[in-house]
């Protein structure tokens, strides 16, 4: 089968980056802005987008929870000199975790299809969700 | 392949930072090994042998706790992508606002990490770092002290306190049972011990009662040393028991440098699906184009209105950078915009904020070693005079004014948090840095601390606070005059420079009044119009509108009369501030 050039596209390029920034309203606490950012009106729902955002910002939450898990986990460290640390995972990296596999999976069922892509808000500290916006190629034919 | 995240170039080699930590461990290790192998045989025998694994124990948790406060990333924010800095930084703000529990709050701009500092974040100088949560910069740690490593360091503090007591103690117990045999090398090293253990109680058992109050009020030891909550409500408070259970019981939070990157595995390429477009969206599509980029740059040039070309440089202000990384797109501010419409605008916010690459513009608000303080509102002058600032910026400035109770002298010290960047002024170095990063504080050299404003202060207590600033303005600008003096260009060369900035000016603030460049002080007229702005202890009024939500500008104008002058006599092209 000969390939055609349609098979060997490479990538699209990307048009624009969105930062959804977080919202401090609620002091320090880990959350995202749910606003809809005008860029990505005509890409994507508004309804689909919360979404995302606001389970990111559940996760978020529950990571900072303190309950039960960080308190064991407080007591077990000082007992142990943090020596536990080198073999046990922390509440909040499991849940970084859960929320990699989140965002990962909403990538891939939801974003890419649209042309848009989420970087994990880990990888800039914290404070940003970056959306990347890729160009759409088929609108210029 | 995985990639791991960026972290702050490499510092050169100071010996002299590990001076501190080096003796503390000296000290620590140094005096419990003699206490154990001098007096701790005798007090097993004599009592039992609880007693030595009792101080093992402690002195383990305490050896523990600081290696973790020593060698634990505090916290510290990986530098932004170049993607993120979209904004012209001609346009950008130096601030942003934001409202936390119903309190504004400013947050920074950082030209280091470039990006805006975070709530309780702030850069440290020594470290070159923006960190969150931002404490200390503990000199006895080599490290700084933030979100993630402050419990260690809380800790560290309570363990040693208790370390030291029982040394001292328990020495006491040998000693006064040896009261006849004071003369073995057992009992003289025991003295020893004692001594130096008494000698170490005072400071550390100080600091501990100070971080103890602070975990109890939910602050840091930078808003506390920099006054931001006197009087005012601290936002970032839960109460005390969720304070503490915020420090010792939450969980251990995430470093952000050196983490692996995971690679997207995710194929984004065309076609993509779209939303369905209502007929409203339709019919806007259809009149869009061209109108948005109009939109735009009437937002942005009425931004600029309210910009205060405040501290201009000598060169003309550079041509606003071409937005086309990302062509194609309708350009919207979304990081201005998403917190526009949230928070009120600060008119008098509106500062330009220097591009990257012209290293010397001024950013000159971190030229302060101790904080970003935006009073100074300087931005330097230009590469040619880049040495010279440089050269006088990096003197450490005493931090005399900020003695806390409890607190010693050492600690404070290295409180420095901000890093003056290598081509910001020194202009900052002259004057008695003691401001935290978000709130303009005025201190002159002479007097600590006077008529600061809070960004958390009801508008209120900021306008009584006006009358204090004036006088503490005036004293702040003879630095700054003599600073121009030495720094600025002949005077002939002033004016055009003047000149063209005015016009500058002019050129985007369509809506204000005009302006006589050659008059100083504002006319009443144009005063009214929105604050002002230019010499740095104009930038007091800063402050206050930080403080208030929203009220109109023109109640909260000081104009020092330090200021008319100066700007008379060293002119724009020092570098010093916009001509109102």
């Amino acid at each position: 089968m000969t390939h055609s050039l349609q098979d060997m596209r490479p990538q699209a390029a990307v048009a624009a980056k969105v930062f959804i920034q977080r919202d401090y309203t609620n002091g320090t606490v880990c959350q995202f802005q749910t606003k809809f950012p005008s860029e990505l009106e005509t890409r994507i729902d508004k309804q689909q987008f919360e979404e995302t955002v606001r389970m990111l910002n559940n996760l978020y939450a529950e990571a900072e929870k303190l309950g039960s898990q960080s308190y064991i986990e407080g007591c077990l460290a000082c007992l142990t000199a943090y020596t536990v640390f080198l073999c046990m995972e922390t509440h909040y990296e499991k849940m970084l975790k859960k929320i990699a596999k989140y965002i990962q999976e909403q990538n891939d069922k939801i974003y890419a299809p649209r042309g848009l892509l989420l970087t994990d808000p880990i990888e800039r500290g914290l404070r940003v969700i970056e959306v990347t916006i890729f160009e759409d190629r088929s609108l210029t034919r | 392949l995985p990639v791991l995240t960026a972290s702050a170039p490499p510092r050169p080699f100071r010996p002299s930072r590990y001076v501190p930590v080096s003796a503390a461990t000296t000290f620590l290790v140094g005096s419990t090994t003699l206490f154990f192998c001098f007096t701790c045989p005798w007090l097993s025998e004599y009592f039992s042998s609880v007693i030595p694994i009792y101080n093992a124990v402690i002195f383990l948790f305490t050896l523990a706790n600081f290696c973790m406060a020593t060698f634990m990333d505090p916290g510290v924010f990986p530098r932004a992508e170049e993607d993120e800095d979209k904004e012209d930084d001609f346009r950008a703000p130096l601030y942003k606002t934001v409202e936390i529990k119903g309190i504004q709050v400013r947050m920074k701009w950082c030209s280091t990490c470039r990006f805006y500092r975070p709530p309780r974040c702030s850069h440290c100088s020594v470290c070159d770092n923006c960190v969150e949560d931002f404490d200390h910069h503990c000199p006895w740690v080599n490290n700084c002290i933030g979100r993630r490593n402050y419990r260690y360091f809380f800790l560290f503090l309570l363990s040693l306190t208790t370390h030291i007591i029982d040394v001292f103690g328990f020495g006491l117990v040998y000693v006064l049972h040896h009261r006849q045999q004071l003369d073995t090398p057992h009992a003289a090293v025991t003295m020893a011990v004692m001594c130096v253990a008494g000698l170490f109680f005072v400071p550390v058992a100080g600091l501990t009662g100070f971080h103890i109050v602070l975990v109890a009020r939910g602050r840091t030891t930078n808003e506390q040393v920099t006054g931001k909550f006197r009087g005012g409500v601290n936002p970032f408070t839960n109460g005390c028991l969720r304070n503490i259970s915020h420090v010792l019981c939450s969980s251990q939070a995430p470093r952000y440098m050196g983490r692996w990157r995971s690679q997207q595995a995710v194929e984004v390429q065309p076609p993509f699906l779209r939303p369905p477009l209502t007929e409203a969206q339709l019919e806007a599509k259809i009149l869009d184009n061209g109108i948005q980029n109009d939109r735009h740059s009437t937002r942005s040039k009425s931004s600029l209105d309210q910009m205060e070309s405040q501290s201009a440089d000598a060169e003309p202000p550079p041509p606003p950078k071409p937005e086309l990384r990302y062509p194609g797109l309708p350009r919207a501010d979304t990081e201005e915009s998403s917190l526009l419409t949230e928070a009120p605008p600060t008119p008098s916010m509106y500062k330009y904020r220097p591009p990257f690459n012209r290293g010397m513009s001024g950013y000159s608000l971190t030229g302060r070693s101790y904080t970003s303080y935006p009073s100074s509102l300087v931005l330097s002058t230009g590469g040619s005079r880049s040495s010279s600032l440089r050269s006088a910026h990096t003197a450490h400035n005493p931090l005399t004014t900020l003695q806390s109770e409890g607190t010693t002298d050492t600690s404070y010290k290295s409180l420095a948090n901000q890093t003056p960047r290598n081509g910001s002024l020194s202009y900052d170095s002259l004057l008695t840095p003691s401001e935290s990063p978000e709130f303009e504080s005025v201190v002159s050299p002479s007097s600590p601390l006077q008529g600061y404003t809070s960004p958390f202060l009801s508008a209120q207590i900021a306008q009584q606070r006006e009358g204090q600033l004036l006088q503490g303005s005036a004293t702040f600008s003879s630095p700054h005059r003599a600073y121009l003096r030495a720094v600025s260009p002949p005077p002939s060369s002033g004016p055009p420079e003047t000149q063209h900035l005015l016009q500058h000016n002019q050129d985007f603030s369509s809506s204000r009044a005009p302006r006589n460049p050659s008059s100083s002080s504002s006319s009443p007229g144009a005063r009214s119009l929105e604050p002002p702005v230019s010499p740095p202890p104009r930038g007091l009024s800063l402050g206050k509108s930080l403080s208030y939500t929203g009220e109109a500008g023109p109640q909260h104008k000081p104009r020092p009369a330090g200021g008319g002058t100066v700007l008379g006599g060293g002119g724009v092209g020092g570098g010093q501030q916009a001509p109102q």
